[in-house]
């Protein structure tokens, strides 16, 4: 492997940095989050949007990494492909993107309430948030629960995909991307 | 009641719990296990209740936080509006340029009507 060719595919993909594979730690999540904070310091981005694109990043970091948690017992599974990358495109947008393997069981659980989040608008996945922070209904786990309607309140568009990799398991890619120029 | 320190960490804030009528936290807020950490803090602030105490100031500057957090805020909140009183005062203070953490300030005064909650610029 020609570690030119992984160069120029971050290049190309204005990737600001990326993990792959391994263990995800808090350590290793705070870590990047700082290196994202240089970089938004770097970039001049304007405060509330770069608050943004650190929370939607650690949403996505810690559930990975609770999720490989929960899955311990079939770890090997699981702890390889994680994948997740902050990336700025030609037209100055951030995002944040992450491909992991989930149980079919979880994306069952998972789709639907990811489906419903692109059939609402901004006043709507509010309302929903502060409904589900209310009643404290999925919010006892880690994760998972109010997550992704935080990351959803957060950024302008969420794309999601499932692929299945056999009877059990599927690939979850998920990616948030942040308008950068607030009017 | 004894007053309590906590230092901050790359993803915890730095936290006062001061006997004497006063809770600051200031910081970053995304520990792996949210409820856990502020566990401490939960109870100091039941225990400064029980104790017939009132006067409370809470100030909190939170530059960005996770969805636990968001929730274990909420908690929080819950337990003051359980205890509200007129000398029981919080304090949301943000950045002006920090438009999210603003919004996550104005997310909460609407959720707890009865506390005086002000929305403090900086």
């Amino acid at each position: 492997m020609q570690i030119s060719e992984l160069q120029n595919l971050v290049e190309k993909q204005g990737i600001v940095f990326l993990s792959y594979g391994g263990f995800l730690s808090q350590g290793l999540i705070a870590g990047m989050t700082e290196a994202l904070e240089k970089e938004a310091e770097y970039n001049n981005l304007n405060m509330g949007v770069s608050s943004n694109i650190f929370t939607i990043f650690i949403e996505l970091a810690q559930n990975m990494m609770n999720y490989s948690k929960t899955k311990s017992t079939t770890l090997g599974e699981f702890k390889a492909e994680g994948l997740i990358l902050v990336g700025k495109d030609k037209s100055g947008h951030y995002y944040v993107e992450s491909q992991n393997v989930v149980d079919s069981s979880d994306r069952a659980k998972l789709e639907p309430k990811l489906q419903e989040i692109l059939t609402m608008n901004r006043e709507e996945i509010k309302t929903r948030y502060k409904e589900l922070r209310r009643s404290g209904k999925d919010t006892h786990g880690k994760g998972g629960g109010i997550g992704f309607y935080e990351i959803a309140k957060r950024c302008d568009t969420i794309e999601f995909e499932f692929t299945p990799l056999n009877e059990s398991k599927c690939h979850f890619h998920f990616k948030a991307t942040i308008n950068t120029i607030k009017e | 009641m004894q007053n309590m320190k906590i230092e901050e960490t790359k993803y915890t804030p730095a936290i006062e719990l001061d006997a004497s009528g006063a809770i600051t936290i200031v910081g970053k807020s995304y520990p792996e296990n949210t409820f856990e950490f502020y566990a401490p803090v939960m109870k100091w602030v039941e225990s400064y209740f029980e104790s017939g105490a009132k006067k409370l100031a809470v100030n909190m500057e939170i530059v960005y936080f996770n969805s636990s957090s968001s929730k274990l805020f909420f908690d929080l909140f819950d337990l003051l509006e359980e205890n509200n009183n007129p000398e029981l005062i919080v304090n949301w203070i943000y950045d002006a340029e920090n438009e999210s953490a603003m919004e996550a300030g104005e997310d909460f005064k609407e959720d707890f009507e009865k506390l005086q909650f002000n929305l403090k610029a900086k």
